[in-house]
């Protein structure tokens, strides 16, 4: 019986790739997992975004108009909708001249609980490091 | 087995549209949120999740479930109560 504590970690920019998708995909669904595994194995996801991969959480994607592929910004929205716990480096963030305001914080409008957490890399790291697997994308 | 679905839903989710895992992982967190005995109704278009994902945790976690499939609608209900 044990929970393992899995970091997805996002450090790709979006689009003209599958890389990020497949974490944000990876991610969410690792939360059904353990209909596959004994009683009492679960799986604890953390989504980390750090480095170019900040601007997978950009607000007002035209990933339709621009690529025809739906948004990575409905993709952290459900993330958040799911309850992942959600990470963004804050020194990265600020590096892009970027704020809060700029990037998906909740998802209130479609019943999301939980909001991102913008974090100094220090956070994450801790998080990283009491992780048991470390998926990077 | 009880016959669910003539039981007051405590709670219904309508994951009309969205496809596996979401079914069930909006179904958990709201099973989460219902007292023992409590019955949850979930209206869902997804047959993967219908027929496969949410009876396993069902069975996994103890919870009966009954499911009816609304031909002229093209989606179920499931009616899950929680152990």
């Amino acid at each position: 019986m044990a929970i393992k504590k899995i970091a997805f970690i996002v450090e790709k920019l979006p689009y003209k790739s599958e890389t990020s998708r497949l974490a944000l995909t990876h991610a969410i669904a690792s939360q059904t997992v353990e209909i596959h595994l004994e009683d009492g194995d679960n799986v604890e996801p953390v989504l980390a975004f750090v480095g170019d991969g900040v601007l997978n959480c950009l607000k007002n994607q035209k990933a339709l108009e621009v690529y025809g592929v739906s948004s990575l910004e409905a993709h952290v929205k459900n993330a958040l909708l799911l309850d992942l716990r959600v990470l963004v480096c804050k020194e990265d963030l600020e590096g892009f001249g970027l704020t809060e305001d700029s990037i998906v914080m909740d998802a209130e409008e479609i019943g999301g609980e939980v909001t991102t957490q913008v974090v100094p890399y220090e956070e994450i790291q801790q998080d990283l490091e009491s992780a048991d697997h470390l998926m990077f994308f | 087995m009880a016959d669910l679905k003539s039981i007051e839903p405590a709670a219904t989710l309508d994951v009309l549209g969205r496809v596996c895992p979401y079914p069930l992982v909006l179904t958990k967190k709201k099973l989460e949120k219902l007292n023992s005995g409590e019955v949850l109704k979930v209206i869902s278009d997804a047959q993967a999740s219908v027929e496969d994902s949410i009876p396993k945790y069902c069975e996994k976690h103890g919870c009966e479930m009954e499911t009816v499939k609304l031909e002229d609608k093209g989606y179920w209900e499931i009616y899950i109560q929680k152990k």
